[in-house]
């Protein structure tokens, strides 16, 4: 945790890597049991979604606002919408909602720890605080 | 090898039957697990695997008990305008 850098350049690499990989920012930062923590979660999390709704359940054209959220876990997400943007996997009902939110909550706490790992490599420490 | 991996893409091409009974509510439970595990990852100082497992247990514990609560306030809410 003794990386301490205030390059913006610097710091968007760490947070662009953290969103093209999860938990990639920490790797880059040398806190290796984080990145892992973190990449199991926000990948395992994703693809319960996934496995409960389809990969219907990512759908840039029906359901933007859901899409916005699955789209931080990864740009990976977007190819999956290209897939599923002609409608040929619908999905409804419960395992549209359930299938939404965790892939949702994978993008969201991805966002989290983007902007922790951004925060890290700023600052150096861990903001705990309110914790 | 390709008739298993057909099938493994084949698990994410249609929707899992989960109906809306009650128990499908328990779904929440992974879920709130996966951001105890995330939130804490991300704000320990120093994490070892005893402290860490102990303070997303709590976390989950904690999360868990307050949706119960609600739902049971909730519950009790429904019941006294709906008798």
């Amino acid at each position: 945790m003794e990386f301490k850098n205030k390059n913006v350049f610097s710091l968007t690499f760490v947070g662009l890597a953290s969103w093209i990989v999860p938990g990639a920012g920490y790797f880059l930062l040398k806190e290796k049991s984080r990145a892992i923590i973190v990449f199991t979660v926000v990948v395992l999390t994703f693809i319960t979604g996934l496995y409960i709704g389809s990969i219907g359940v990512v759908d840039p054209v029906g359901a933007k606002m859901w899409y916005v959220a699955q789209i931080m876990s990864s740009p990976a997400v977007a190819a999956i919408g290209y897939i599923s943007a002609g409608g040929e996997y619908p999905v409804y009902g419960r395992p549209s909602e359930v299938g939404q939110i965790y892939t949702a909550v994978a993008g969201l706490l991805n966002l989290l720890c983007i902007i922790n790992s951004v925060y890290l490599a700023y600052a150096g420490r861990v903001e705990s605080s309110g914790d | 090898m390709l008739i298993v991996t057909a099938l493994i893409i084949s698990t994410f091409t249609a929707p899992e039957n989960l109906g809306t009974n009650p128990q499908s509510m328990l779904w929440l439970l992974p879920l709130t697990a996966a951001v105890a595990v995330a939130y804490k990852a991300m704000k320990l100082p120093t994490i070892t695997a005893g402290n860490f497992i102990k303070e997303a247990v709590l976390l989950f514990v904690s999360i868990a008990a307050f949706m119960a609560i609600t739902a049971l306030v909730l519950f009790a809410v429904a019941w006294v305008v709906t008798e």
